[in-house]
């Protein structure tokens, strides 16, 4: 009885706060949109500037999007447009570059330092600014001007996010937090083809070889000739597996079968002694080399891997039988996949298991970006109040005339938990058990009530089969895309109980700056040839004697420090 | 020459012949391949179809690059790029290589100029500090720092072939002329450069391919796409995009208009200029490379 | 003869055209200091600390700087051996065929991809070489399993060597041809007369007219042997292939753009820069030596 109360009374809590937070963050934008002087003053998140101030930021500029409507320019359509009205700022362009070569652009900005007022980061790119005392601190900026939507969702990473903008306790940059889903790499599998075979989903990695061999030598889709993939492998813009720098969204690697196989390559991980260890110097992770190696001789996986420039292209066109990905696949190749074949069943799985019968990826930091500003830009706050701007209203624009990727100093930010929530609400609402108007009033679940009030436009009966037939994409494919990415690509992270693996840090320490671009390199050539069989399994060793020689004793030492 | 009719020798020139039509078939496949690129369906192109002949034909890709107007702009920057630096190499080449021509005896600085002038040629100090000097000129989005950053570092290899050039003219004009008491200005523009068109075609037309051609300097000295000349505009559109930074709505977006078959028309748009120029210019340059670069 | 006082002029001729090579090349030198430094954005380079060698003694323990130099000389090499060659056999080839219209047609046709830029080849071989590509398509008529040729490091050199040749061979055609042009045709009468083969005739008549011509384009080439070609390879690699096809040009592209190493890419830069200024020079006096040339 009394824990049935406690827990009863910890939901009202919960849902007190959230119409707080909700509420405040109302109130204070309308009054900042009308409110009189003096605002720069009195640390107001919304505060609109009293007279017109100017920032000169570098955005990312994809030159393949086309979705600006009626002259919009990336530098004046409806976000920045937004920006002004609220704010009274005037966003201006330090420079533009496609995402290909932002980085070039940021790098010659580093290094020339001529700075734009405010830009977003990596994490390599912020160390170095930091030594080179090119950024503003801006500790006080986040404690008097983050919203508390921002600063909800930032502690919501359990202090992550905020350590790795912290530099000698001075908050430097502001972070992002997105959702940890996309850090996990679920199988995707053609159900079709598993049924056509008559196989069940693999649940160990003999299994998943099995299925492989099948789905290339069977010739699954019964067009008579031998074109199948068994296991896509990376593409030329992918990694084998994601890493400590890198640790989400790693399409189309092997994340899956070294994690089943307790290994960890790229991650920083405690060894038996209780002392960090990098995890690619594992003898584990030469023994996951291994399987994969055989795999590849025995042509289970896409002999192309590495060198296509887009692996999902097979995926799209039907070749390919399985891969791993993150939740979010539908929004890239699988929408293609199913407009091409709508018998094309791409369901997702938490597998393969580990010996244990325990799923065990590897979990990703909730922070991969940061806004930096310029030391010596007067308005540093300007950048927050961007920031806050956009969470408070981004359910306000419409994609379809300019993608989100216009809007300035563009972070994304999300509850770590955004898609379980929203898997578990489109199921409760399908079954019939919550009513859509449950979830309105759940507003740092930007996209929630949008997904709620669409979900039976595209999901067909049986609502608790989630197999292509089921679906009416053609009902509303933009929608399916999220639809299908939280019922089919998130529902094994709800099912299932995750034993994940955390790295123990998640950026660069000082030795790294110099050195870690060419262990990395010499990791990732002796591995995907160690797997292709041009260089032989114990090219391992010699890879693991050079990484220590080559700095990698000395990056161990100062992560042990770090971590302590 | 030799009019051989035996049979043997027949066939030797029908093998010769059937080899040398299969490499020059080979040098345009590719040009052949990217039409037939652009003009099949996007399906075709994504699955890899297309070989000789374009599977579903249609003009999709060439109706959607008519809207494209930054594909025009950075188009009109590229000729001008080429205007302007294919003009000042005309100008400051022969201006250059004439008193370089000389002999140390005439000319006592020569040499240590000569070898300034080689020297600017094979150091520098890297792209970082070129952006910085570029940016103190208050050049960036300038087409004057394509022109005249791509310019000084090809220029000198025009140099030396125009000195080669002059150096063999014969000694005798510029002897009659001194004698008549002609100045070496008279002498450059009046004897020198009427009898220099080959060479002076040829490196203006090195001087265009590149202008043309060069991408790397967009990249880096505009910062952004709308100053971007024609073949930075396509390096950027072709290079894949890092999708492990990508936000979803970037990744959906990417992957609905990722666009071989219109990259292809861009492509073979871009080649269309070079393809017109080249064979008028083609009778001067064979003269000039080879009196400037060999002679005897 | 009056030349006094031409040096004056000769000054002022060339004074446009160095003080550009001054403010654009000589100028961003400065930046080769960074290679000393332990460099600090935010200082500057006028602020940064100076270090001394430290940066030459971290760049020889790196097992890439070896190997970056190391694949510029394979790769150069083979192209330096491969443009001399090819554009021989093939001029000595075309020079057979008595059929005017065609052999110009030929000639016309092969120097077209030497125009073309290596951002649109590179995206063209690309797609050509692709898995599912017309040459894989090709090569399955005759049971071919399917090859991955750009991702074969140990294919990848020869095939960057392959596409540059099958790219510049027409256009170092020319200057072949135009140096068969140059033989005295009454030595082909005396050989017929003496009934001589065709076969003979090359080596003994045609062979040693161009002799001159190769051994200086010989020379003249070495200056090459760290230029691996920056803009093909760079729109053709990728990281499969870094172990032999990556040269130093792209290896400093990448650690000073990419991965902030300013200071390791400077000083690779700068090693670059003083290996090429050596072999320049040595060109210079070898050609002056073998064929009494003076190339600038």
């Amino acid at each position: 009885m009394r824990r049935k109360f406690l827990g009863v009374f910890i939901i009202f809590l919960s849902l007190f706060l959230v119409a707080c937070t909700g509420d405040s963050k109302e109130s204070s934008s309308e009054e900042g949109s009308g409110e009189q002087p003096g605002t720069t003053g009195d640390m107001d998140p919304f505060g609109k500037y009293e007279e017109p101030i100017t920032i000169a930021i570098g955005q990312e500029v994809d030159p393949t999007d086309t979705s600006l409507q009626d002259g919009d320019t990336p530098l004046d359509n409806q976000y920045t447009r937004h920006v002004k009205e609220h704010l009274n700022i005037d966003v201006e362009h330090a420079f533009t570059a496609s995402p290909a070569n932002y980085d070039q652009k940021v790098s010659l900005a580093i290094a020339s330092n001529d700075l734009p007022d405010a830009m977003v980061v990596g994490p390599v790119e912020l160390r170095q600014m930091v030594e080179a005392d090119q950024i503003a601190d801006l500790t006080k900026v986040y404690e008097n001007y983050a919203s508390p939507a921002i600063k909800e969702i930032i502690d919501s990473s359990e202090g992550v996010a905020l350590e790795n903008a912290t530099f000698d306790g001075k908050i430097m940059a502001i972070p992002n937090s997105q959702a940890g889903a996309d850090g996990v790499h679920n199988l995707w599998i053609r159900k079709d083809w598993l049924d056509k075979l008559g196989l069940e989903p693999p649940k160990t990695v003999e299994d998943l070889k099995a299925v492989a061999k099948a789905f290339v030598e069977q010739d699954p889709d019964g067009n008579g000739s031998d074109d199948t993939i068994g296991l896509a492998g990376p593409d030329t813009s992918n990694k084998l597996y994601a890493n400590f720098l890198e640790s989400t969204n790693n399409l189309y690697g092997f994340d899956g079968i070294f994690s089943a196989l307790h290994a960890y390559p790229g991650y920083w991980i405690e060894g038996d002694d209780g002392q960090p260890v990098y995890g690619s110097i594992l003898p584990e992770t030469k023994e996951a080399l291994a399987v994969l190696r055989d795999m590849y001789s025995e042509g289970l996986i896409d002999p192309e891997m590495g060198v296509r420039e887009d692996s999902g292209e097979s995926i799209i066109s039907g070749n390919t039988g399985m891969f791993f990905g993150p939740f979010w696949m539908p929004y890239g190749p699988l929408t293609d996949a199913i407009t091409n074949n709508p018998d094309a069943n791409w369901q997702s799985y938490a597998l393969p298991l580990d010996a244990n019968g325990e799923y065990t990826p590897h979990l990703s930091t909730t922070t991969t970006q940061y806004v930096v500003v310029r030391k010596g830009y007067e308005h540093p706050e300007a950048a927050m109040k961007i920031l806050n701007n956009l969470l408070a209203h981004e359910s306000e624009f419409d994609p379809s005339i300019g993608g989100p990727g216009y809007y300035p100093l563009r972070l994304v930010y999300a509850p770590a938990d955004e898609m379980e929530v929203t898997t578990i609400a489109l199921r409760e609402v399908l079954a019939g058990t919550k009513e859509p108007e449950d979830y309105y009033n759940m507003p740092a679940y930007k996209l929630l009530k949008s997904d709620v009030d669409q979900i039976h436009e595209v999901k067909l009966e049986p609502y608790d089969n989630t197999d292509i037939q089921y679906w009416d994409p053609d009902a509303n494919l933009g929608y399916w895309t999220r639809a299908y990415s939280a019922l089919v690509g998130t529902a094994p992270l709800v099912d299932t109980e995750i034993k994940g693996v955390k790295s123990l840090i998640y950026s660069q320490t000082k030795t790294m700056e110099d050195r870690w671009v060419n262990l990395k390199k010499l990791e990732e050539e002796t591995f995907m040839k160690i797997i292709i069989g041009t260089e032989p399994l114990d090219a391992f060793d010699q890879f693991v004697e050079n990484w220590k020689s080559q700095g990698g004793e000395q990056i161990t030492d100062e992560v042990a420090e770090i971590a302590q | 020459m030799l009019r051989s009719k035996s049979l043997s020798s027949k066939m030797t020139d029908a093998i010769l012949i059937a080899i040398l039509v299969i490499v020059a078939i080979t040098c345009i496949l590719p040009l052949w391949y990217t039409l037939s690129l652009s003009l099949s369906s996007k399906t075709a192109a994504a699955a890899g179809a297309v070989a000789l002949w374009p599977v579903d034909f249609n003009f999709d890709s060439y109706k959607q690059l008519l809207q494209d107007s930054q594909f025009f702009k950075s188009f009109w920057i590229s000729v001008q790029r080429v205007v302007l630096g294919a003009g000042l190499n005309f100008i400051i080449v022969p201006l250059m290589a004439y008193p370089l021509s000389k002999t140390v005896k005439d000319f006592r600085g020569r040499n240590v100029l000569m070898w300034t002038v080689i020297f600017t040629m094979l150091f520098n100090g890297g792209l970082i500090p070129l952006y910085i000097t570029i940016q103190e000129y208050n050049l960036m989005n300038s087409i004057w720092a394509l022109v005249l950053v791509g310019g000084a570092q090809t220029i000198v290899f025009n140099i030396i072939l125009t000195i080669n050039f002059f150096r063999n003219l014969p000694k005798s004009l510029e002897e009659a002329a001194l004698v008549d008491g002609a100045g070496p200005w008279y002498i450059l523009f009046k004897l020198f450069i009427p009898l220099s068109i080959p060479v002076l075609a040829t490196v203006s037309l090195f001087s265009i391919v590149y202008h043309w051609n060069e991408f790397l300097y967009g990249l880096i000295f505009m910062t952004r796409e709308e100053f971007y000349p024609l073949q930075t505009y396509i390096q950027q559109l072709v290079v894949s995009v890092d999708p492990s930074t990508m936000t979803e709505d970037q990744y959906k977006r990417m992957s609905e208009l990722s666009n071989r078959t219109l990259d292809a028309a861009k492509i073979f748009i871009a080649m269309i200029p070079v393809l017109v120029v080249y064979p008028f210019l083609q009778r001067y340059f064979i003269h000039g490379i080879t009196l400037g670069s060999v002679k005897e | 003869m009056k030349t006094k006082g031409f040096a004056k002029h000769y000054y002022m001729m060339m004074a446009p055209g160095l003080l550009w090579l001054v403010l654009f090349s000589i100028v961003p030198m400065f930046g080769i200091v960074i290679a000393f430094q332990d460099f600090n954005p935010g200082k500057g380079i006028l602020g940064s600390e100076f270090i001394g060698l430290e940066t030459f003694k971290y760049m020889f323990t790196l097992s890439d700087t070896l190997n970056v130099f190391y694949n510029t000389i394979i790769i150069a090499i083979m192209k330096i051996i491969g443009n001399l060659i090819v554009p021989l056999v093939f001029a000595l080839m075309l020079n057979e065929i008595r059929y005017i219209g065609l052999k110009r047609s030929i000639q016309t046709i092969v120097y077209l991809p030497h125009f073309l830029s290596w951002v649109i080849l590179g995206g063209v071989l690309l797609d050509i070489f692709a898995y599912q590509g017309p040459i894989n398509q090709l090569l399955g008529i005759f049971g071919v399993e399917p090859i991955l040729f750009f991702a074969q490091a140990d294919l990848f050199p020869f095939l960057v060597v392959g596409s540059d040749v099958w790219k510049e061979f027409g256009f170092n055609t020319i200057i072949y041809l135009a140096a068969l042009t140059g033989i005295n045709p009454a030595l082909y009468e005396a050989a017929g007369i003496d009934g001589a083969s065709r076969f003979r005739m090359l080596w003994h008549v045609t062979l040693p007219g161009i002799r001159t011509t190769a051994v200086l384009l010989a020379v003249l080439s070495l200056g090459n042997v760290l230029n691996a070609g920056f803009d093909q390879i760079f729109n053709l690699y990728n990281p499969l292939v870094y172990s032999t096809g990556d040269i130093i040009d792209t290896w400093v592209y990448r650690a000073g753009l990419l991965n902030l190493q300013y200071e390791l890419a400077t000083a690779v830069g700068l090693l670059k820069s003083v290996a090429g200024f050596i072999l320049i020079s040595l060109s210079y006096f070898l050609a002056y030596k073998f064929t009494n040339y003076r190339i600038f």
